[in-house]
């Protein structure tokens, strides 16, 4: 039997299509829990710090696959029944987030403590400072380790096909189940996460460089430079 | 006239060691203070304290008229403008590395004293120019020299336009020629009439710029006057021996 792949381009495309939900669900609420558990972990307080630490080296230590079944069989046999979509995307964010964190962390304590003096001694408030002066220099430390994470929890969401998610491998044993021609089949799903994942780490290496170069990459940013050069220019005709 | 600065009986400690003994320190509006004395011997945390970088723990601060700190308790109502009202330099710079030279001099223009962006950003280029970078207005931190960057921590402190401006150990990072760049800034700033503290090594410098120079040791005021006198003829021992080591070395 042959593989007729045009027969399957459009579920080809809705299980990418899932598979970018679960990618962009995942990271972002990822992104959110860890960066409040790197602030967490900075606080002076043991009961804010603690709990942090805990759910870290907790979820650090944890394969994926188990989270996956925990929260999609394991609830679901107490009662509590998680959409495939809702249950999977929880689970890459528990995960994720703890590895986020660390990230975040390192970024966070990277920025030296100077800095935050420089920016209260210029009267800026202490969310000012932390948005301001703070923010960019940790994001700047901690952007590596991030776009490492996000491709790699782009290729993570095939662990889903566990609990028949959808995405691009439940789709890929699909047809591999209806035609029996699996080297084929997984080759082509290979090349197709392939072929997302390499331009996004390329993207994200690109972004990476751009803000280690410091290029004014916000509107802001890029108006107020404008405006620099304008001036300047002005200043040097005259 | 009274004083711009007045500090009183002002007391700091560290855990157990005490870092200022009841401290008394006057500056009048257009004058310049500077402190010399040993590392550890308080300068910089009494310089700290005057802006409450550093909580002090007893004590009167008074800063043009305004009480900030009474019997040890912070009384300032707007911490944030006092801040911009007394500036400070550091000695490790403390620019911003994300952003360019004339960003600093902008951010907290924009982000703490409510200023439009325009007229930051034209103060910025004009600040830029006064410490003679404009050429170096878009270089990032990391691509400038020691001298370089002190004199855009200058230009951003000025930026905010305040009344009086603190510097700690400003040339100390720093190797000879940039030391030569930033004195001359502030030989500039104290001739336009700027109230300076300064926290110093340069002895010869801070006997031809300032007003009053205050000797600091273990935590006191050893000896306190014009510069000719606490320079040029000390009276107590721990002054003398200390500025005949510091012309030795």
């Amino acid at each position: 039997m042959k593989v007729e792949w045009g027969d399957y381009t459009s579920d080809l495309v809705t299980a990418l299509w899932r598979t970018m939900e679960y990618t962009f669900l995942g990271f972002v609420g990822a992104v959110l829990l860890g960066l409040v558990l790197a602030l967490m972990r900075r606080s002076r307080r043991r009961f804010v710090r603690i709990p942090a630490a805990i759910y870290t080296e907790l979820f650090r230590n944890i394969p994926l696959l188990a989270i996956i079944f925990i929260t999609y069989f394991g609830l679901a046999s107490i009662g509590v029944l998680l959409d495939a979509i809702v249950a999977g995307a929880l689970s890459l964010v528990i995960f994720y987030a703890a590895y986020l964190s660390e990230i975040f962390r390192a970024g966070l304590n990277g920025v030296h403590a100077g800095q935050r003096e420089g920016a209260e001694a210029l009267g800026m408030s202490r969310m000012r400072c932390f948005w301001q002066v703070i923010m960019p220099q940790a994001l700047r430390l901690a952007l590596p380790g991030t776009a490492t994470m996000l491709v790699d929890l782009l290729k993570s969401t095939s662990l889903l096909v566990t609990i028949a998610a959808g995405e691009l491998m439940s789709q890929a044993q699909l047809i591999s189940s209806e035609t029996f021609r699996a080297l084929e089949v997984y080759l082509v799903i290979a090349a197709i996460y392939f072929a997302v994942c390499y331009p996004l780490s390329q993207l994200l290496l690109l972004l990476e460089r751009k803000v280690q170069a410091g290029t004014p990459l916000t509107p802001g940013r890029r108006r107020r430079v404008a405006k620099v050069k304008a001036l300047l220019a002005a200043g040097a005709s005259t | 006239m009274s004083a711009l600065i007045e500090v009183r009986g002002l007391s700091k400690s560290f855990g157990a060691a005490t870092v200022l003994h009841s401290v008394d320190v006057e500056v009048r509006a257009g004058e310049i203070l500077t402190i010399l004395g040993q590392s550890g011997g308080g300068k910089s945390t009494l310089l700290r304290c005057i802006n409450l970088l550093e909580i002090p723990d007893g004590g009167n601060i008074t800063i043009a008229s305004q009480p900030v700190v009474s019997d040890g308790r912070i009384v300032v109502k707007d911490l944030a403008r006092l801040r911009q009202k007394v500036g400070m330099v550091f000695q490790r710079f403390n620019l911003f590395p994300h952003l360019t030279a004339v960003e600093n001099v902008i951010l907290a223009q924009t982000r703490a004293a409510g200023i439009s962006e325009d007229e930051a950003v034209e103060t910025a280029v004009r600040l830029i120019r006064r410490v003679g970078l404009s050429h170096r207005a878009l270089a990032f931190p990391d691509q400038m020299s020691g001298g370089e960057q002190q004199r855009v921590a200058i230009a951003r402190a000025l930026a905010l336009n305040p009344t009086a401006l603190l510097f700690d150990e400003p040339t100390s990072a720093l190797d000879p020629e940039s030391t030569r760049e930033v004195l001359t800034v502030m030989r500039e700033l104290a001739e336009g009439g700027m109230t300076m503290v300064i926290v110093t090594h340069e002895v010869p410098f801070a006997r031809q710029i300032s007003d009053q120079v205050a000797f600091v040791d273990a935590g006191l005021i050893v000896e306190k006057g014009p510069p000719d006198q606490v320079i040029g003829a000390p009276l107590e021992e721990r002054t003398r021996s200390f500025l005949s080591h510091s012309a030795a070395g």
